[in-house]
């Protein structure tokens, strides 16, 4: 069984992704930080990180750049809901959700998913991540 | 009380009347007196000549020897003499003319002027002496002739003086007309310079110098109120222009500010509204996969999931929306038009105890960015600068320099170099780190939203540009920027855009 750690600051969408995931066979654990994480992948790895980006503490840019240092092998799925906070008039490409998602994938994140998303979006993401992983 | 005014023909020809009224009846009755007195003296004088003739026949005795020769004589006297009384008396016998006034009197003594008594008669007495024997002639000679004449001399004159005085009146109206004429061209042109038509030239036909150099002077003058005039109505062009531009540049930036609200809302309630919505597609996806077909609730929860498509859908639409809204348009501007037009803005909102002082150098090339995010940067950093020093008096230092080799664009090549300082509370290092980020604050809440630096920061890097910061707590801070300079072979045929 392919193990998944769901990292996400918001409870609802941590365990809303959980129950998707155990439902489709997956082993999945939840942390709300990158901190946590990060301690939790050292305690037990995990095939595949799925993580907000926009988290206190640590965010989930930086903490992408950690994953992909430390554990090489691990997949990442990053995702957000992002949101231009008021800055997007000035620096369109930077602030915006798809800049976010930019600065994941640059970070090293295999794959970005815009929230909201659905099982299926979910599910196919992950599926293409593992496949990669995989081929 | 208010002094009586008259036109200037009409002083001349009042002045004239004055004049004359004065001098002619002095000349009248001088002239007068001379043309009476010498008629008089002439009447005296041909009366005793000829008084002495006759006196001079009679002593020669040539008329006393006959009584018939002596009033041959005498009535010689009468009647060539303009006499009406002669009589030759020795006291004993008195012969008289019987040609003169029967009525008149016999007269004691030589009359001693003309007019003397009211007989209008002369009187010449003079003694004879003749072979032992003392007479007396006694002659009396009409004045009326003389009168007559010396009368019609006076009218005469009266005449001459009122021809003259008349001849007198229409020079002066003519010279008054001819020096009235150029004082009312002077009068007219200045009139039309006083209501602001300043285009007509001052020349008059006169030559009179005193006039001819007060229209010359009076022309110099507004030659120079033309000139002065026209850089005054050049200096109110530029003012309402330059007014206009503040306008447009104010409603720019007001747009720009209602922008960065909209877009700051939008930015919350997509973080939000995307991160509600998860678990609720994902949790009504899996209710619906447990239902068993047949549920009534089914309907309910695909309701949902339309509901929360919409709702995604939105969400996006509102983004894209204010996305769209935030075009930057770089062009070409001049820094120090931008920081001139910031500080202009920037100064109703500065507080009395801060000092604002300006280091800009001259030669500075034009750099490419938005003019109007650029006084937008320059009002958000002076208010950062004003926040950070706010309750105490601080200096509020805005400089433009050129920089060959700033160290923090790890590029050589010409820079500008704009910066504004403060002597407020300064940073310490762990939060000059975070300085940018949006949502970070130094500040309590309610003072400010966080977003000012990183607003700032995001206009700068829309430009190309880096900036830094230099802190120390307690020591203020100065924020630098450096704008890729665009020299002059980089840029050919671009203009430099107007900062509105």
């Amino acid at each position: 069984m392919q193990s998944v750690l769901v990292v996400d600051d918001e409870l609802d969408v941590r365990e809303a992704i959980e129950r998707v995931l155990t439902r489709a066979g997956y082993s999945v654990r939840t942390t709300a930080d990158a901190a946590d994480a990060l301690a939790e992948l050292r305690r037990c790895r995990a095939d595949v990180v799925i993580t907000d980006i926009i988290m206190p503490k640590i965010n989930g840019v930086e903490g992408i750049e950690c994953i992909r240092k430390e554990f090489p092998s691990v997949r990442i799925i990053a995702i957000s809901g992002g949101g231009n906070f008021g800055v997007s008039a000035y620096q369109p490409h930077a602030i915006t959700t798809s800049a976010y998602l930019a600065a994941a994938e640059r970070a090293g994140a295999h794959l970005v998913l815009t929230k909201p998303f659905e099982s299926m979006d979910l599910l196919h993401s992950l599926e293409q991540v593992l496949g990669v992983g995989h081929a | 009380m208010a002094r009586l005014r008259t036109s200037f023909a009409n002083f001349v020809a009042v002045c004239v009347v004055a004049l004359h009224l004065v001098l002619l009846p002095a000349l009248y009755y001088g002239l007068g007196y001379v043309v009476r007195k010498s008629h008089e003296d002439l009447f005296i004088e041909h009366a005793r000549t000829f008084a002495r003739v006759l006196a001079d026949e009679f002593e020669l005795g040539v008329a006393l020897e006959s009584e018939s020769r002596t009033e041959d004589l005498l009535d010689l006297a009468i009647v060539h003499g303009d006499g009406r009384y002669a009589e030759l008396t020795d006291g004993a016998r008195s012969v008289r003319s019987k040609l003169g006034s029967p009525n008149i009197k016999a007269p004691r003594h030589t009359d001693l002027t003309f007019g003397e008594g009211d007989d209008d008669i002369y009187f010449v007495v003079l003694p004879i002496v003749h072979a032992g024997r003392n007479a007396e002639l006694r002659l009396g000679f009409d004045e009326q002739p003389t009168l007559e004449r010396i009368h019609l001399a006076l009218n005469r004159m009266l005449v001459a003086l009122a021809v003259y005085f008349g001849v007198a009146m229409v020079i002066a109206v003519i010279l008054s007309h001819r020096l009235s004429r150029p004082i009312h061209r002077l009068q007219d042109v200045s009139r039309s310079i006083a209501s602001g038509d300043y285009a007509q030239a001052l020349q008059i036909a006169t030559g009179i110098r005193e006039l001819h150099e007060l229209a010359a002077d009076l022309d110099n003058m507004r030659r120079e109120l033309v000139g002065v005039n026209d850089r005054l109505q050049a200096k109110i062009r530029e003012k309402e222009i330059s007014e206009i531009q503040r306008e447009e540049l104010q409603k720019q930036l007001r747009h720009r500010q209602r922008l960065e609200t909209v877009g700051t809302l939008a930015g919350g309630i997509a973080h939000e509204f995307n991160n509600v919505l998860v678990p609720i597609i994902l949790f009504t996806e899996m209710a619906l996969q447990d239902l068993p077909g047949s549920s009534v609730s089914r309907s309910d929860l695909e309701r949902v999931l339309t509901a929360a498509q919409r709702a995604k859908d939105v969400v996006k639409k509102i983004l894209t929306f204010s996305r769209e809204l935030g075009d930057v348009k770089l062009a070409l501007i001049d820094l120090r038009t931008v920081i001139a037009d910031g500080l202009h803005l920037f100064a109703a909102l500065a507080p009395p105890s801060v000092e604002i002082r300006t280091e800009i150098d001259d030669a500075i090339p034009p750099v490419r960015a938005d003019a109007t995010l650029a006084v937008h940067l320059v009002i958000n950093l002076c208010t950062n600068a004003y926040q950070a020093m706010q309750g105490t008096q601080g200096i509020l230092t805005i400089g433009l320099r050129n920089h060959g080799n700033p160290p923090v664009t790890g590029e050589s090549g010409a820079f500008v170099e704009f910066w504004v300082s403060d002597t407020g509370h300064g940073m310490d290092p762990a939060t000059a780190e975070r300085i940018f980020e949006p949502f970070f604050t130094t500040r309590s809440v309610g003072v400010g939203t966080g977003l000012g630096l990183s607003v700032v920061h995001g206009i700068v890097e829309s430009f190309g540009a880096k900036i830094v910061v230099e802190t120390e707590p307690g020591k203020g801070s100065t924020f630098r920027i450096y704008f890729p300079a665009v020299l002059q072979q980089d840029r050919p045929l671009e203009p430099i855009a107007p900062v509105a």
